[in-house]
């Protein structure tokens, strides 16, 4: 549930509503610079209440998706 | 007399703030902005906690007054120095190249006031949020290392989705600038190119020079491939490095090897050949040298004329 809350964040985030996303996709790969991943990373922390440590070591959407289930918990 | 919440917040009779700039902004700078009642600054760049450690101390023996230190994130010491900033009780620290988000907690804990430069609306909202004293909006007019945004776009976004007090940077040589980051919503500025020629700054006479020489059009970017632009003058050592940026056959680290040690070369040996001066946009408004203290006096004459002078249009 939160995987397909956080790939329709990314999806509008992006403009781009058929955009393939999987838990491996990396911020890199999806073409999100470090300003960007701030953005979206607040964005999906606002929709699900919650906040998250952003720290670097977010690469993945599976690292952010991991995160928020566990802050959600 | 310029007033505003920032110097009240931040302890300093001017809302002033010395950018800190690598290899430039030392304790000697720091210390003479801040007892000309502006903030001083000391620029960790990549130095290591000892030298950082005694830089801290020596400003301390040359002021009284609050002064900041500036955190490059990327500097490979960057825990280390963060504990020193805490064992020291440096009253402000500055933070630049990444998100401050690791230390945020840390330092606010021992008492020092935060306030991250930020490149973006985005950093900015997440900067109050993790509990940062206020921002620095740089715009990408800036000397040194530089973001996409310029300053006049960037600082009123800012100021629209953050509370805590937004200070303006970049592009800002003389008080029509200060007046006009005022009227974009900052309380307060940070002005590095303009005190890069102060008496008091430990650089070489050459680099204070080209400064001076400087027109508006004499800076560039370099390092725009490498995904880290800098803004510095168009001498030998910038032209020969785009020109290699361009050339498809050079190697990344060939470019990174290229620019090593390049702004140590300037600040310390003026030599335009080798050295790279960063600056910003403004170098083109400095026309002379003098003490930091005769710069903040007139960096405020100025402003007060420009913002009397501002009501004039309203009819």
């Amino acid at each position: 549930m939160v995987f397909e809350k956080v790939v329709e964040i990314l999806r509008n985030y992006k403009d781009e509503p058929e955009l393939e996303v999987t838990m491996e996709s990396s911020f890199e790969g999806l073409e999100l610079d470090s300003l960007d991943t701030v953005e979206l990373v607040m964005e999906i922390e606002e929709a699900f209440d919650t906040s998250i440590e952003m720290d670097g070591s977010l690469k993945t959407i599976g690292d952010v998706v991991g995160l928020i289930e566990k802050a959600i918990a | 007399m310029i007033k505003t919440p920032l110097c009240d917040l931040l302890d300093i009779e001017f809302p002033i703030l010395q950018g800190g700039m690598a290899w430039i902004s030392d304790a000697q700078l720091a210390a003479a902005v801040s007892n000309a009642g502006g903030l001083g600054i000391i620029s960790s760049m990549n130095a290591d906690e000892n030298w950082l450690r005694l830089e801290i101390q020596k400003c301390k023996s040359l002021t009284s007054k609050p002064f900041g230190v500036n955190v490059m994130l990327m500097n490979p010491h960057v825990d280390k120095i963060a504990q020193v900033l805490i064992d020291e009780k440096v009253p402000v620290v500055t933070t630049g190249a990444g998100n401050p988000g690791k230390f945020m907690k840390l330092w606010i804990d021992a008492g020092i006031k935060v306030i991250p430069v930020v490149p973006s609306s985005g950093l900015a909202r997440y900067s109050e949020r993790a509990g940062a004293t206020a921002v620095i909006a740089e715009g990408g007019e800036s000397g040194g290392h530089v973001g996409e945004l310029a300053t006049m776009p960037l600082v009123p976004q800012v100021c629209d989705v953050v509370s805590i007090p937004v200070i303006a940077a970049g592009g800002i040589g003389d008080g029509r600038g200060i007046a006009a980051a005022f009227m974009l919503g900052a309380v307060g500025v940070q002005l590095g190119t303009r005190f890069l020629v102060a008496h008091e700054t430990n650089v070489h006479e050459n680099y204070k020079d080209k400064i001076i020489k400087a027109k508006d059009i004499d800076t560039t970017l370099t390092g725009r491939s490498l995904g880290h632009p800098v803004r510095c003058l168009k001498t030998t050592f910038a032209k020969d490095f785009i020109k290699a940026e361009n050339d498809p056959s050079t190697l990344n680290e060939t470019l990174e090897e290229f620019g090593r040690g390049a702004l140590r070369i300037a600040a310390q040996e003026g030599d335009s050949q080798k050295g790279c001066f960063m600056s910003g946009q403004i170098a083109g408004l400095i026309h002379e040298k003098a003490s930091v203290n005769e710069i903040i006096i007139k960096l405020v004459k100025e402003t007060e004329i420009a913002l009397t002078g501002g009501t004039q249009w309203i009819k």
